[in-house]
């Protein structure tokens, strides 16, 4: 009941973790497909770059939204990515991390790299600005655009390979959740 | 529990360095709360349930989720509650409207009040006065019992009874005046904050009515939320900077504020920003050209950097033009030593030194008038690109045009931006930085606004600067709204971070946006060029750009 209230409240269809009475009140998983937009984005290293080129490189997708000034759960996604990513082992060269920021004025490529160094970002983790419209595009073709940076939701997306599904992730998943869903999504592949 | 989820209740956040107060080196709770640092020195430490990240250290500290002022925030669906003493041991109430406690959306109303011990639970085990569990961005953490009764200390010692300039009938705020401003922009920006706080204050008051926690008394009376008169203050300083801080101590003694409201700088708005700083008085968006640039301040909001956005706009112009045009080998650029071009030269030169462009500076000594100005532009005749940082007087003098540079650059805002009196020879080749939007792009931000001058018979004799101050009044006042009958100086800087984003009407500006460790609402701007030899048609030479 707790899970059919909380899908409510967050526009979303059951989770799909219902089964896990742990998470079922704190992430709620569906399967959606996005069309990737034709946008270019700015790379933490200053490389202007496609999006869909980041996106389909071969590698598994997790993708996120933060900006660097939030101090409140983008922390917390941060560190989970970040713990995720060690708890990856061999696997860590098949999976691309990708974090979006929300706020590219203020989330210049140099403040990237120090909010990516801060979190031990690993060689398979980049973060990404632009130009506000890319921003928002990019937001809008997920289901992460909620008007306004203050506005912003816990959100983490999922995919196996180029053309499967996507896992999306609403609430705050923890790093042993996120490695589960990244297998199932294997799994399915 | 799925309150707990979705109302999360934190007392613990994650990171973003914050400046820590000075009083957290006497009270070992406020170092917890600001710092997440323990009575030991060690760092404050914490657990998330199901395995989730740990948090250490300032990463740790209860400031960022539940903020300076300890009343939370809402974060799409995720409410941050305050932690004010107040808020944590009311007694319980079954509405809201019997909640005797000012309104603040995220509060909690049907809920036992905590106790020291159930607090020092909830914070050491993650449950609720009433056994539920808080939710899952709250960590739980071990503290031993004098930390612990630090930071519950702290968290009583939160609620501010009495707010400086605040009074049941009226808001007190100050605005302040350098005494190198403008004489003109003086003028026309006191001339828009004394209409404002008329109209303000032309609204029929009764006596405040009791506002209840619901805020329903608040919402159904008048959309003019906080009832109270508004009183403008006007602190002129005199002299040399080096008197201005014991100047404004003693205005602020006499005429206590709830904070400073626009304002007017010359070259030098340091000593304000420090005494706002120090004093904790939130000082909202003065017209400054250098405003001080400090990562981790908290009281001063600026609309932007000003010259130094400049010479940012300049430095990416310069080093890395747009197409195939060769980066400049060489800058030379001109200024007065006693204005602002002289700062914005400095940053010229730090911004350009990272991408390996030599600078040469031809400052003009204070004084040393029209000869000065002259001397200095042909020592820089044979210049790659020329720089100008020179105000509307020096502009107008300039003689022949040097054949030499590639690109001459004049800084909008110490020009008069398209006002800007370059003889026409100099207009053909020069292009301005505008760290503003485009005038045909900034519509009825600024129609309306110039449209509310008219009425008033308010003579627009500087337009930025008094549409800017018309801009700080009104965010105020719609900050103020937000705040309904919670009159708390932290709490108003947190709002405004806050709603400022939402804002339609930016006047001069295409976008605002603040948050914690963003101080600058406006992060960009354009390079310009005039599109004739005369008139102030302006064509755009670049996109959007942010330094």
């Amino acid at each position: 009941m707790l899970t059919l209230i909380c899908a409510v409240l967050l526009g979303a269809a059951p989770p799909v973790l219902a089964g896990d009475p742990a998470t079922a009140d704190r992430v709620v998983t569906t399967t959606a497909d996005y069309t990737v937009p034709n946008i270019r984005l700015v790379r933490d290293d200053g490389t202007t770059v496609s999006l869909a080129e980041e996106m389909n490189d071969g590698r598994a997708v997790v993708l996120n939204f933060i900006f660097t000034t939030c101090s409140s759960f983008c922390p917390l996604s941060s560190q989970t990515f970040a713990q995720f990513q060690r708890k990856l082992g061999a696997d860590r060269g098949r999976v691309h991390l990708m974090s979006i920021s929300i706020d590219p004025e203020q989330d210049t490529p140099a403040r990237l790299r120090e909010y990516a160094h801060k979190y031990h970002a690993g060689p398979g983790w980049q973060h990404y600005t632009g130009t506000l419209e890319a921003s928002r595009a990019a937001q809008r073709a997920f289901g992460a655009y909620q008007g306004d940076k203050m506005s912003h939701a816990p959100l983490t997306l999922v995919r196996s390979a180029d053309g499967k599904s996507w896992r999306r992730i609403e609430g705050f998943v923890t790093p042993d959740e996120l490695l589960s869903e990244y297998h199932q999504a294997l799994a399915s592949k | 529990m799925l309150r707990a989820t979705v109302v999360g209740l934190l007392w613990f956040g994650l990171a973003v360095a914050v400046r820590a107060a000075a009083a957290t080196a006497s009270d070992p709770g406020a170092a917890i709360y600001l710092q997440g640092v323990l009575t030991t020195g060690e760092p404050l430490a914490g657990v998330r349930e199901a395995g989730g990240p740990r948090v250490k250290g300032m990463d740790a500290a209860c400031v960022n989720c539940h903020h300076r002022s300890g009343l939370g925030t809402t974060e799409g669906r995720v409410t941050i509650p305050p932690i004010t003493g107040q808020y944590l041991f009311h007694p319980r109430s079954a509405t809201r409207d019997d909640l005797a406690l000012p309104y603040v959306q995220s509060a909690h109303g049907n809920r036992n009040p905590y106790t020291d011990a159930t607090l020092a639970r909830s914070i050491r085990q993650g449950i609720d006065s009433e056994g539920r569990p808080l939710g899952f961005l709250m960590p739980r953490f071990a503290l031993g019992d004098a930390d612990m009764a630090a930071l519950i200390g702290y968290l009583k010692k939160l609620d501010s009874p009495q707010v400086p300039g605040v009074t049941a009938t009226v808001l007190h705020f100050a605005t302040i005046v350098t005494p190198d401003a403008d004489p003109m922009k003086r003028s026309g920006m006191l001339d828009v904050l004394q209409h404002y706080f008329a109209d303000k204050n032309a609204f029929p008051f009764g006596p405040s009515p009791p506002m209840r926690s619901s805020g329903k008394t608040l919402y159904s009376k008048s959309m003019y939320m906080a009832n109270r008169r508004w009183q403008l203050h006007v602190w002129e300083l005199t002299g040399p900077a080096a008197g201005w801080r014991a100047q404004l101590e003693r205005h602020l003694a006499q005429e206590p504020v709830m904070a400073v409201v626009s304002g007017l700088g010359g070259s030098n708005w340091a000593p304000v920003h420090e005494f706002c700083e120090q004093e904790r008085l939130p000082c909202l968006f003065p017209s400054v050209e250098v405003p001080v640039v400090a990562r981790r301040e908290f009281y001063s909001l600026y609309f932007s950097q000003g010259v130094l956005l400049e010479a940012g706009l300049l430095a990416g112009r310069i080093a890395a033009p747009a197409g195939s045009s060769p980066v400049a080998q060489s800058v030379d650029q001109v200024y007065r030593a006693d204005d602002s071009g002289e700062p914005a030269a400095r940053a010229l030169v730090a911004a350009l030194k990272v991408r390996g462009v030599a600078v040469h500076d031809h400052p003009i000594a204070a004084g040393a008038g029209e000869t000065g100005l002259a001397e200095a532009l042909h020592a820089a005749a044979a210049a790659d690109v020329l720089v100008l940082w020179l105000r509307p007087s020096d502009l107008a003098m300039l003689g022949e045009v040097p054949v030499a540079p590639r690109a001459v650059f004049v800084s909008g805002l110490m020009g008069g931006l398209e006002g800007a009196p370059l003889p026409p020879a100099w207009r053909a080749r020069t292009q301005l930085t505008y760290p503003f939007d485009l005038p045909d792009r900034r519509g009825v931000r600024v129609t309306y606004p110039l449209e509310w001058f008219s009425i008033r018979h308010i003579p627009v004799v500087a337009e930025q600067v008094q549409i800017d101050t018309y801009l700080a009044c009104g965010l105020l006042a719609e900050t103020l709204s937000h705040m309904a009958d919670v009159f708390a100086r932290d709490y108003l800087v947190e709002r405004m971070e806050e709603m400022l984003e939402h804002r339609l009407m930016t006047g001069y500006y295409p976008r605002l946006t603040l948050a914690e460790g963003q101080r600058f609402a406006s992060k960009g701007g354009y390079v310009v060029r005039f599109a004739s030899a005369a008139g102030n048609l302006l064509l755009a030479d670049s996109d959007w750009m942010v330094p």
